[in-house]
């Protein structure tokens, strides 16, 4: 009897932990998400590098579909709007990443901490608004796991002109 | 006769392991041209490296000189790629050294985790990566596979003492 109890117990444990398993497919369809193949490092360095629990990424840009960035200096010839797209769709760019280095998105504990760069002029002082386009897309996709520590700075150029640079340390299984 | 097999395997894998990983870095620093120096102590409230478990953080490099003077310049203005590349470069043996000093000996540094590296430059200039690749190409140079790290280049307008690139790295240790 207490062997069928602990069976028992055990199944629905297993079965209730089981459950916390999110469909990502499903939720960035809902999101209206699509991921792309995360390109590959031109030079002497890597996406992504773990150690311990902890995956550090490299500084990732608002990559498209076709490979090239969203280009351009917030408050100079991007808006803060266009800034906040471009911070978006560099979390669209580390989405990809992660999913291709971790396989399954489930094995994202928690985004730790965030560095988001602007590229801005030296008068621009809303940072932090960019820098939301990635940070909600991260509590869209992770709930409470994407909740981040989170720096938003002004940076007087970035690499190719992209107009947001980003990069983060995520906590996995 | 079992235990003596045992044995014989336990003694075997640890002579192993321990014959492939030690590297002669002195050797491997001499080949590359390198030469290692005493960092230069920090002048304010802050320490050159701080170890939190197995991870290094260290604080941010410049490309500091033998005689303590760092490579000054602007990338885009008055410096160009080349001589970025020469003093990220040059930043990387800045590290080296305080990696040296702090570690005793660079066969504890299980890994080169990831680097940020600042480019002092105008705000049209877009190559860093190319002036950063001085510091990473250094790490796989003397590390190899245990060199290669995660990155972001970047942009600065200023940088202490107008110094041309600062470098700050995190490294995994035994």
């Amino acid at each position: 009897m207490k062997k069928i109890i602990a069976l028992f117990l055990f199944a629905s444990v297993a079965t209730i932990t089981c459950a916390q398993k999110i469909d990502y497919d499903k939720k960035l369809k809902d999101l209206g998400i699509t991921l792309i193949t995360p390109a590959k490092p031109v030079a002497n360095y890597v996406k992504v590098v773990r150690t311990g629990k902890l995956l550090y990424l490299s500084g990732d840009g608002p990559t498209l579909p076709d490979g090239s960035y969203i280009t351009g200096k917030v408050g100079a010839d991007l808006t803060v709007e266009q800034g906040y797209a471009a911070a978006k769709q560099t979390g669209v760019s580390i989405l990809s990443t992660l999913k291709a280095e971790l396989g399954d998105l489930n094995k994202v504990k928690r985004i730790v901490k965030v560095l988001g760069m602007v590229n801005c002029t030296s008068t621009f002082t809303d940072q932090p608004k960019v820098i939301n386009g990635f940070s909600d897309l991260m509590v869209a996709v992770f709930g409470e796991k994407g909740k981040h520590a989170r720096s938003a700075v002004g940076m007087s150029s970035l690499p190719s002109n992209i107009a947001v640079e980003i990069e983060i340390i995520v906590e996995v299984e | 006769m079992k235990k003596l097999i045992a044995l014989s395997l336990f003694v075997l894998v640890a002579t192993l392991s321990f014959a492939q990983k030690k590297t002669d870095y002195d050797k491997k620093l001499k080949e590359l041209g390198i030469e290692l120096y005493t960092p230069s102590k920090p002048i304010a409230n802050y320490v050159k490296a701080v170890r939190v478990g197995n991870l290094l953080y260290l604080s941010g490099h410049g490309p500091a000189q033998a005689d303590g003077t760092n490579i000054t310049g602007k990338l885009g203005a008055d410096m160009t790629v080349e001589q970025g590349y020469a003093a990220a470069k040059q930043t990387g043996i800045s590290i080296l050294s305080t990696l040296k000093a702090e570690l005793g000996d660079l066969n504890k540094v299980k890994r080169v985790v990831k680097v940020l590296g600042m480019v002092n430059c105008t705000d049209t200039f877009t190559d860093h990566p190319k002036v950063i690749n001085g510091f990473s190409d250094l790490m796989v140079a003397v590390f190899g596979d245990k060199g290669k790290h995660a990155r972001s280049a970047v942009g600065m307008n200023q940088l202490p003492g107008n110094m041309a690139t600062e470098i700050e790295i995190i490294v995994e240790i035994e």
